[in-house]
């Protein structure tokens, strides 16, 4: 090796401070900070897809209900309310649901028992909507009251707003875990650099001595830290993406052991989101060993 | 170039270390500056490089009243003075050619415009074969000869050297400092805090000599 190129290949490193020891304890909080991370933002996404996809399945949907008086809901009101719901603008589709189609609505609760069939239950009329009509759900209810005593509408309207605010609580308190996640780990990042700082002492007041300006000081630093929460949040972040890629096959075989909640793998389209995950980290490690070293230096002469 | 105007320097509540401490450099100046261990010229030099503030008085350098002087002005003032330290401070990780090369670095100078002029100082001060050692590998006179290449290698205006020969033979003691009086030939002015009578017998410099913290004029040189 000639002194030319051990030379060159010293001065592309830019090795201004020589790496430190003991950085993989670093390292590996903010690994596992962006593991954490990544798991709040995949929750956040879960909860989006959710709700979006509830509500598009609720949404040009109502439902009416005619109960029973006695044993079973007067078919005459079936008909009438039918009659009703068939001559208002908007509505393409309105029929009543068979009784196979009733009783499967209550099997996962009440089973397939002879008995259940002969309970009174409501008839249900299913009503589909143009795409974008907006019926008056008050005037529809008095119109249906009026012809057929027994009927209820139900337009979904609170079942779509629980879903809401579930939804939106759900991103919110992931949104609260991220901003956590985030100040722990400037937090972290602000203590490692003091420690470097420390560690470092004799050089940083050797170059400042000579004259190097606090920037160049600082972005010794700066590189070090974006690399290192670079490096360490994209494992953290792989890490979570396997974990939802391994939910998504437990799902994709049937295998999630509770079926009310959403499936919980995430599509490749959302993984890509989790890249934003290192991005971040590296970004805030980068911003807090910049602040942190150059009020440090301003304490020097 | 360098003026003292009545400074004081105390560290802390300590005593003073410095006492009314007068004189001015003028521009290619060589001087020495002299004194026992712990009169005060580590201090004084300090001062100097702006390692330290002083307790009070009036430090001019390069026609700048340093107390005038907003931080940020500072660095560029520090870039044009070399300074050699008593304890050589080297950065253990990088090379012997990296260490010397670090002034320009700093000064933003490209790789490609030094590298000779590194290398051929390297050798004139006999470490031309081990441009990449790292200070560690290298003897206590090995490495104060890289502090000082590492001092000269930018063309200072002003060189401080805080016992610059004082681990090196006394063949090399004399390399050195010739090569001290070469660079104030080309303009630098030179301070230099010894005790070695010799070295500063072979020149005819100004000699000013610190005694419990004032200092004296030992011997002026007018042109």
């Amino acid at each position: 090796m000639n002194a030319h190129a051990a030379i060159s290949s010293d001065r592309k490193r830019g090795l201004i401070l020589p790496r430190e020891q003991g950085a993989g304890s670093l390292d590996l909080v903010i690994g596992v900070m962006a593991f954490l991370a990544a798991l709040a933002l995949g929750g956040v996404l879960i909860a989006n897809r959710s709700a979006v996809t509830w509500q598009a399945g609720l949404a040009g949907h109502l439902t009416v209900q005619i109960l029973p008086e006695g044993d079973a809901p007067p078919q005459n009101e079936v008909d009438a309310a039918v009659g009703v719901l068939r001559a208002t603008p908007g509505v393409v589709y309105a029929a009543p649901l068979s009784d196979a189609a009733n009783l499967a609505l209550v099997e996962p609760w009440l089973g397939r028992d002879a008995v259940i069939a002969s309970l009174p239950f409501p008839r249900l009329i299913d009503v589909q909507l143009a795409p974008g009509a907006t019926p008056d759900v008050a005037a529809l209810d008095k119109r249906l009251k009026a012809a057929a005593p027994h009927a209820v509408l139900d337009d979904h309207g609170r079942w779509i707003e629980r879903l809401k605010r579930t939804a939106n609580s759900v991103v919110l308190s992931a949104l609260a875990i991220l901003l956590l996640i985030a100040i722990g780990t400037a937090a972290t990042v602000a203590f490692a650099t003091r420690a470097g700082l420390a560690t470092h002492r004799e050089i940083v007041q050797l170059l400042h001595l000579m004259g190097a300006r606090d920037r160049f000081i600082a972005s010794a630093f700066e590189r070090h830290y974006f690399l290192a929460a670079l490096i360490a949040g994209t494992c953290g972040a792989a890490l979570a993406a396997i974990v939802f890629l391994a939910a998504g096959g437990l799902d994709e075989f049937g295998l999630s052991s509770v079926s009310f909640l959403p499936p919980l793998g995430l599509s490749v389209r959302e993984l890509l989101w989790l890249g934003l995950i290192p991005l971040a980290a590296a970004v805030i490690a980068w911003g807090t060993a910049r602040s942190s070293v150059m009020a440090a230096l301003r304490e020097l002469y | 170039m360098v003026r003292f105007e009545n400074v004081g320097m105390r560290y802390g509540a300590g005593p003073e270390v410095l006492r009314d401490v007068t004189f001015a450099l003028d521009p290619g100046s060589f001087t020495f500056l002299t004194g026992a261990s712990g009169a005060g010229k580590s201090t004084l030099l300090k001062l100097v490089f702006l390692a330290e503030k002083p307790s009070r008085g009036l430090i001019s350098l390069f026609g700048r009243d340093l107390a005038k002087l907003d931080r940020a002005d500072l660095p560029s003032i520090r870039r044009r003075v070399g300074v050699v330290f008593q304890e050589f401070r080297l950065l253990d990780h990088l090379s012997a050619f990296d260490n010397v090369a670090l002034p320009l670095r700093l000064a933003g100078v490209r790789p490609g415009e030094y590298i000779r002029d590194v290398e051929e100082l390297l050798s004139w001060v006999g470490l031309g074969t081990k441009l990449h050692a790292k200070p560690p590998t290298l003897s206590g006179g090995e490495q104060q000869r890289v502090a000082i290449a590492r001092a000269v290698v930018a063309k200072p205006d002003l060189l401080l050297a805080d016992e610059p020969t004082g681990n090196v033979d006394p063949d090399m003691g004399e390399r050195l400092i010739r090569l001290f009086v070469e660079l104030n030939r080309f303009g630098t002015t030179v301070m230099i805090a010894t005790h070695d009578r010799a070295l500063i017998e072979s020149t005819k410099a100004r000699e000013m000599r610190l005694i419990d913290g004032r200092l004296i004029e030992m011997r002026s040189v007018h042109a």
